[in-house]
């Protein structure tokens, strides 16, 4: 599956694209982020007691925001791909 | 005074006057200042239906209470007339510095009347106010213009210029301030070329004060900390500028690609972002007046055949000559960016002016002849070129300088042109968020997104996270975002700051610099009453009706998240009309009039 | 000990906030040519910095004044006393950074007086281009370089 960061995310993670295993759902893998990539993505994805998404973060699959999906239990699949962005806007 | 210094300009360019006039206090008041007071001068004085280029119709300089005041970014003021582009209310806002200085030099505003035979630019320092001769300033560019005022005034004078495709009515440019900031859309440069005025330097030494300094006080310290503690107004526009969006609008499937012909996704997009923009050519961000969210970029190219530097680009002016144009090359975009500013015309509209004529030519309806070269999509060397050659005045420039409405309807095809009342529509597909297909059919001032910026819910979940692809209650969200929008514009702060602010922390600032008691709701009402005045304007003017290209309501998206969508515009329209208090086609009702003590 | 400004010009976004208010603080109103700091920018270098007194420990504008109007607070900050001022501006011509002004409006001198110890410049700067310090502590570029050094040598796990 593909897994995309953008803007500050990047940072963290040095990567801009990659290929991973699936992971069951969307929870599945931001809580996977936060073991590989540690504290630093965990304060950036998760709410401070760890029991919710961020509402900082933007979670799209394959385009769509996971809110307008099935949120932290949108699942996945080998065909899709997953984009992370900080909140961000301009215009 | 309350906020306000008091005095209006009044200058007859034709019979080389100028008065001082008091400040009409109770239109201050009921329509805010800059953007709603502009406008309410204008209607006031100018019949709908001058033509946009003629003598009768009249250019204002207007700022607002909070600018030059140390409200958050309080350095905005609006430039006001009617646009020639395309035929509406012309009204648009800018930063910098020029603002702030014509207040401290003592004036509210600037209403220009009639036109001169040869060239003049408006001298102010204090109480000095006179008409110099600028017939060495004629045929200079932005950047020459300004510095060579400078030279002449003065390095303290803030200077607000066109340049030469404004002098000969191209239809997009604009009013230039300090080099790099701009009243861009709607082509008021070419109102001010009209008048043979080429610029305003200015420069004051007094001061702006507040009707309660210590609360006054009290609410900018606020606001400013509230913003500065938001992600996106406190740290992420400093960092990667307003560029960040390419790859979200992207990634969402919104990214309008070659003319809107292809879709919404660019597969190179990211080449073009922000992210890119950061690691390869930013030296600096910087602010305008009294700003703590700092987006603008002080860019260079440092080498290559784009070897340039500048300030810029943003998000939009990068999307026009970036996915709109099918080029991936950061470093070209840059410097066609940096040529708009330097000559002074809207970025926005010239890349999808150009988009528009690659499209033509590759459907053939444009001869290579008329170019001078094959124009296709995806050529960096073009976008710079024709971009010069707009700047110039020269050759095929010279089509180009009308916009893609009129390009493409001497071509042949006019709806190939992506406007809403000939103005070329910004980076968003209203097909992949449907309440930024809303915005555009309703804008006042043609296509725009700072008329009521939906994408930040529909996409960027601020303040509130709504789904883009549903139509269900974008009207009233978008009533209120153009109300809130009007009130921003017209207060003299920067529209930014709803990326951390609310009407609370706004309306907090207004109240103590003005000394009103009004309640935040009484405040925003006066955002609506500067929208319904404009609407007036544009049906007297015999505006065209609210509609959108024919591409984005028939042509479905071929791929991406919104993959067979179209603009869902009509479903739409007729609940906004309803949320409005106007009737179905579009016109306010008396009650609504009445409501909002407006004579129609 | 007192505090003193440190200025970083990489970090000044050109903004004026500090001008506004320092004028502010000192005359309820916004009025930057009667503000103690000054932005100055530098176009074609793409930078800009704010310039205003330091409060040199050798201060020429407090010698050099004939009627001793000039002297040196509890802050550290040197201050003009307005009543003793015959205002002969002859620390305008003085101070070799140019950090005294005279105001043709007000007819008096003015310069930095620290607002009393808590300068508004440095506590309104969005950008920390202006800040005011104990030059006691560990100055922040010497520490900047040592968390560089921690960057490329440190083996620190990243969580």
């Amino acid at each position: 599956m593909k897994l995309k960061f953008f803007a500050t995310y990047r940072e963290i993670t040095r990567c801009n694209e990659e290929d991973i295993p699936v992971p069951h759902d969307v929870w599945e893998l931001l809580t996977s982020l936060g073991e590989r990539y540690g504290a630093a993505i965990r304060v950036k994805l998760f709410t401070p007691d760890g029991g919710k998404i961020s509402d900082d973060a933007i979670i799209l699959v394959n385009g769509r925001n996971i809110l307008h999906l099935k949120g932290k239990d949108t699942p996945l699949d080998e065909a899709d791909a997953v984009s992370i962005f900080p909140m961000v806007a301009g215009g | 005074m309350n906020a306000w210094v008091g005095t209006i300009l009044r200058v007859d360019l034709a019979a080389k006057t100028v008065v001082k006039e008091p400040l009409n206090i109770k239109d201050a008041h009921d329509y805010v200042g800059a953007r709603g007071l502009g406008t309410k001068y204008f209607c006031d004085e100018v019949d709908p239906k001058v033509e946009p280029l003629s003598a009768g119709n009249k250019l204002i300089y207007m700022t607002g209470p909070l600018t030059g005041t140390a409200a958050t970014s309080g350095g905005r003021f609006e430039v006001v007339a009617k646009s020639p582009l395309t035929g509406t209310i012309g009204a648009a806002n800018s930063g910098g510095y020029f603002g702030p200085e014509l207040k401290y030099a003592g004036y509210d505003g600037i209403i220009f009347e009639n036109a001169s035979e040869s060239p003049v630019y408006l001298y102010i320092k204090d109480d000095v106010v006179e008409l110099r001769d600028a017939s060495a300033l004629w045929g200079k560019s932005v950047f020459e213009t300004t510095d060579l005022l400078k030279e002449e005034c003065g390095s303290s004078f803030k200077i607000s210029c066109i340049g030469v495709p404004a002098e000969n009515g191209c239809l997009f440019s604009g009013v230039l301030n300090d080099k790099h900031r701009a009243a861009g859309r709607g082509g008021l440069g070419a109102v001010m070329g009209s008048k043979k005025l080429k610029a305003v330097a200015v420069r004051g030494t007094g001061a702006v004060t507040v009707a309660r300094p210590e609360k006054f006080l009290d609410a900018l310290t606020n606001a400013r900390k509230t913003l500065k503690a938001h992600p996106v107004g406190g740290s992420g526009l400093a960092a990667l500028g307003t560029q960040v969006l390419v790859n979200i609008i992207n990634e969402s499937g919104a990214l309008p690609t070659r003319n809107w012909r292809d879709g919404a996704y660019f597969p190179e997009a990211n080449e073009t972002g922000g992210e890119s923009l950061a690691e390869k050519y930013l030296v600096k961000n910087k602010g305008c007046f009294a700003c703590s969210i700092d987006c603008a970029r002080v860019t260079r190219v440092p080498d290559g055949p784009f070897k340039s530097s500048g300030e810029g680009p943003e998000y939009e002016a990068g999307w026009a000559y970036g996915a709109d144009c099918g080029v991936s090359d950061l470093a070209a975009i840059c410097k066609a960016n940096f040529l708009c500013n330097e000559h002074g015309i809207d970025p926005i509209t010239m890349g999808a002016t150009i988009a528009c004529a690659m499209e033509l030519y590759e459907m053939g309806a444009i001869p290579e002849s008329d170019i001078g070269f094959p124009l296709r999509f995806g050529d960096p060397h073009a976008i710079v070129k024709l971009t010069e050659a707009v700047g110039r005045f020269e050759g095929f420039g010279k089509i180009l300088a009308l916009g893609s409405y009129r390009l493409a309807e001497k071509y042949g095809h006019p709806e190939l042109s992506m406007s809403v009342k000939k103005q070329e529509m910004p980076a968003y597909d209203g097909r992949a968020i449907q309440g930024m297909a809303l915005e555009y059919a309703t804008s006042n001032r043609g296509a725009c997104h700072v008329r009521g910026y939906l994408t930040s819910p529909e996409i960027l979940g601020v303040p509130i996270k709504v789904d883009p692809f549903v139509t269900e209650g974008k009207a009233g969200l978008l009533k209120l975002f153009q109300d809130l929008t009007a009130l921003i514009d017209s207060t003299g702060i920067c529209l930014f700051t709803t990326f951390g602010l609310g009407l609370q922390e706004i309306a907090a600032q207004y109240r103590e610099a003005v000394g009103t008691d009004e309640t935040d709701d009484e405040i925003l009402l006066k955002g609506e009453r500067v929208w319904n005045l404009e609407k007036h304007f544009n049906i007297a003017a015999g505006v065209e009706k609210d509609t959108l290209p024919p591409r984005l309501l028939r042509e479905k998206l071929p791929g991406g998240p919104a993959a067979g969508k179209v603009a869902e515009l009509y479903v739409m329209l007729d609940e906004y009309y309803k949320v409005r208090g106007w009737d179905s086609d579009g016109v306010p009702t008396p009650e609504k009039n009445v409501e909002l003590g407006i004579d129609a | 000990m007192s505090k003193q400004f440190i200025i970083k010009p990489e970090k000044c976004v050109s903004c004026r906030t500090c001008e506004l208010m320092c004028s502010f603080e000192h005359t309820k109103k916004f009025i930057p040519s009667l503000s103690s700091v000054t932005v100055f920018d530098y176009e074609a270098a793409m930078t800009s910095a704010p310039i205003m007194c330091m409060q040199c420990e050798e201060a020429c504008c407090l010698k050099v004044c004939p009627v001793e109007a000039i002297s040196r607070d509890g802050q550290g900050a040197v201050v003009i006393n307005k009543d003793k001022c015959i205002v002969c501006k002859m620390c305008v011509s003085a101070c070799p950074l140019g950090n005294i002004s005279f105001s043709p409006a007000t007819k008096k001198v003015f310069k930095c007086d620290l607002c009393g110890g808590s300068p508004k410049c440095a506590e309104f700067c969005p950008s920390g281009a202006i800040q005011f310090v104990d030059p006691t502590e560990s100055p922040d570029r010497k520490k900047a370089v040592a968390e560089h050094f921690k960057d490329v040598f440190g083996q620190e796990e990243l969580s």
